[in-house]
């Protein structure tokens, strides 16, 4: 922490007598990416980052779920990071010093419920009585509470534990739980022993509960490198547009990344919605400066969600959240 | 330590009066420094909150804690009131610091009499003993599952050797005099075990005991991480995932003063079983 804060003056001291020459330049750049099925994974295995910011150190940190990702951002312990729709809310609520600057990925059925054959649980009803699992705090576990409440059952009926994707995946195998709904890859090993799919995020979509990922910049490195920022986006962007124009080639990467069977990373890229950049500042999505788009209904919706769930103590003003989503560097990288 | 040890020593009368007279305001300046204590880091957190010197999402004000405090007290944290929080939580160590005692103890004292059961058990004791926790407990789960088996063998776990370690000090500490004064008038291993080595041993194998309640007591996060929907480390773990530092901090109070109170507790058993011992 103290190494850090001298650094940063250091580095200010530096930057303010070199202000005037050169333009700033990060050493190190830290990205904290989520452990799911998406074009990050791209970005990542092609080196793109790198390419746009050459003689940067570029640190990936692979990260389990929102939670995590929420207390990485708060411990300052990256510049870039992802965060799904509920994190996200809870990070703009608490006022967490980030902004949201790219659609990272929209979730279909890479994230999914899967309930135990021989259980014979055929509706959300039936679980009644059952163990089911979710990772508090993420998409999923937001979904899951909503998708009960709008069937009408007590999600104390039920015993929702807390885990994370790779012990629900373990737990599944043990048969210490009837149903789960988390993500790709973990998601597979239970529907591959003894699971079938009950509901996907898609169809919650569908009525109205879209679940995204968002990618996430520290406001302090964006005041300092803003340039910099924009060089993330462009290497993201390129990452989704080889995504969209080569999914064979795709498809060898993530089973590479992953270490999945080459069929199994193919169905998985096909439950994630990839958004080209272009489209990210219409309406759909982020919007633009001057006028926001859908993101912000959903983090509102969201976020009222959670107060109601009391995970959060009160809903703020439409503008935080307005304020929180910055499609300008997207703008300029996309030349709107 | 021999020599406090040792129930025989006479203190001179004179001594014994003015100490007494000395002793009444020791205690009352060492409560005193330690309120100080307690009310200088209270007043430096509110200061800091007040000026507005922290984040309020890392340290939340006093008030903020306190209004948490009451909120869980009265309407409970996701379906669980404090007490019913710390209740699931004193009920794991308890049980656990429990198992440890009833295995730990008898091995402790068969190893501290004999030489040849320590060679065979030591290995294993010593083994385990440094393994961090968290590093066994996913093994745990993979074996026992996410229940309550998992989190209560790592409670036990943790407080296993401290038992086992202190209690064969412990043993092998006790003056071989006791030993042999009581063979020569006629105790057989029976008598010798249980109007000798535990009466002599007690002492020391309560303070291990205490020892070993603490370290329990520093796993129970750990413990309540996987798969749990109530207990205080549970609350914690949770509350950290919405970021709801207020709920965190206040956590981390109960749990501190939860440990203090068990201490005591162990503290008034030891001076009601053992009178002799100091504690």
């Amino acid at each position: 922490m103290m190494k850090r804060l001298i650094a940063t003056l250091v580095v200010s001291t530096f930057a303010l007598t070199a202000a005037a020459r050169a333009e700033d330049k990060p050493a190190k750049v830290t990205v904290g990416y989520l452990n799911l099925v998406n074009a990050q994974l791209v970005t990542k295995h092609l080196g793109l980052l790198a390419k746009e910011m050459p003689g940067v150190d570029i640190k990936y940190v692979k990260v389990g779920g929102g939670g995590d990702m929420l207390r990485a951002i708060a411990g300052n312990d990256v510049d870039f990071g992802g965060l799904g729709n509920p994190p996200t809310a809870i990070g703009a609520t608490r006022a967490l010093p980030i902004k949201g600057i790219l659609v990272i990925n929209l979730l279909d059925y890479v994230e999914a419920m899967v309930v135990r054959t021989d259980k014979n649980i055929t509706s959300l009803k039936d679980l009644k009585g059952k163990t089911v699992a979710a990772p508090f705090g993420s998409t999923t576990h937001y979904l899951l509470l909503q998708a009960l409440k709008d069937e009408g059952v007590d999600p104390a009926s039920m015993k929702i534990l807390d885990l994370a994707p790779s012990d629900i995946a373990a737990a599944w195998l043990r048969g210490d739980i009837d149903a789960a709904w988390f993500w790709e890859p973990n998601l597979d090993k239970a529907v591959k022993n003894g699971g079938k799919i009950l509901i996907t995020s898609g169809e919650m979509t569908k009525r109205g509960y879209p679940t995204w990922d968002i990618g996430v910049v520290m406001n302090a490195f964006a005041e300092k490198y803003p340039s910099y920022v924009e060089k993330f986006i462009k290497a993201e962007c390129e990452g989704i547009d080889f995504w969209l124009k080569n999914p064979e080639k795709t498809a060898e990467i993530i089973a590479e990344e992953l270490s999945l069977p080459l069929p199994d990373a193919t169905r998985m890229m096909k439950g994630t919605g990839m958004v080209p950049c272009n489209k990210q500042i219409t309406e759909e999505y982020l919007g633009t400066s001057a006028k926001k788009g859908k993101f912000v209904d959903t983090l509102i919706s969201t976020a009222d969600f959670l107060v109601k769930q009391e995970r959060l103590p009160k809903l703020l003003p439409r503008a935080d959240f307005e304020a929180f989503i910055q499609p300008a560097y997207l703008e300029k990288v996309t030349g709107h | 330590m021999s020599a406090e040890a040792s129930p025989m020593a006479i203190p001179i009368p004179a001594d014994r009066t003015r100490r007494g007279t000395l002793r009444l305001p020791r205690v009352s300046r060492s409560m005193l420094l330690s309120t100080l204590t307690v009310a200088v880091l209270l007043a430096a957190w509110a200061i800091v909150t007040e000026m507005g010197w922290a984040n309020e999402l890392f340290l939340p004000k006093p008030q903020a804690v306190w209004a948490a405090f009451i909120k869980t007290m009265t309407k409970g944290y996701q379906g669980a009131t404090l007490l019913q929080h710390l209740g699931a939580s004193l009920y794991r160590i308890l049980t656990a610091f429990a198992l440890a005692c009833l295995v730990g103890i008898p091995l402790g004292v068969l190893m501290g009499v004999s030489r040849n059961a320590r060679a065979l058990l030591n290995p294993l004791i010593e083994f385990y003993r440094p393994l961090p926790p968290l590093g066994l407990y996913t093994l745990l789960v993979m074996w026992l599952g996410i229940g309550e088996s998992s989190k209560l063998s790592l409670l036990f776990l943790a407080g296993l050797p401290g038992i086992v370690i202190s209690t064969i000090q412990a043993v092998t500490s006790v003056d071989p005099v006791y030993v042999r004064a009581a063979q020569s008038l006629g105790a057989n291993r029976r008598h010798l075990l249980f109007h000798v080595y535990l009466p002599a041993a007690g002492p020391l194998i309560l303070a291990g005991m205490r020892i070993s309640l603490g370290f329990t007591y520093t796993v129970l996060v750990a413990a309540e991480i996987v798969a749990a929907s109530a207990g205080i480390g549970w609350m914690i773990w949770d509350a950290a995932k919405f970021l709801l530092s207020d709920v965190v901090i206040m956590g981390l109070i109960v749990l501190g003063l939860t440990g203090v109170v068990l201490d005591l507790m162990m503290r008034g058993i030891a001076r009601l079983l053992m009178p002799w011992a100091r504690t």
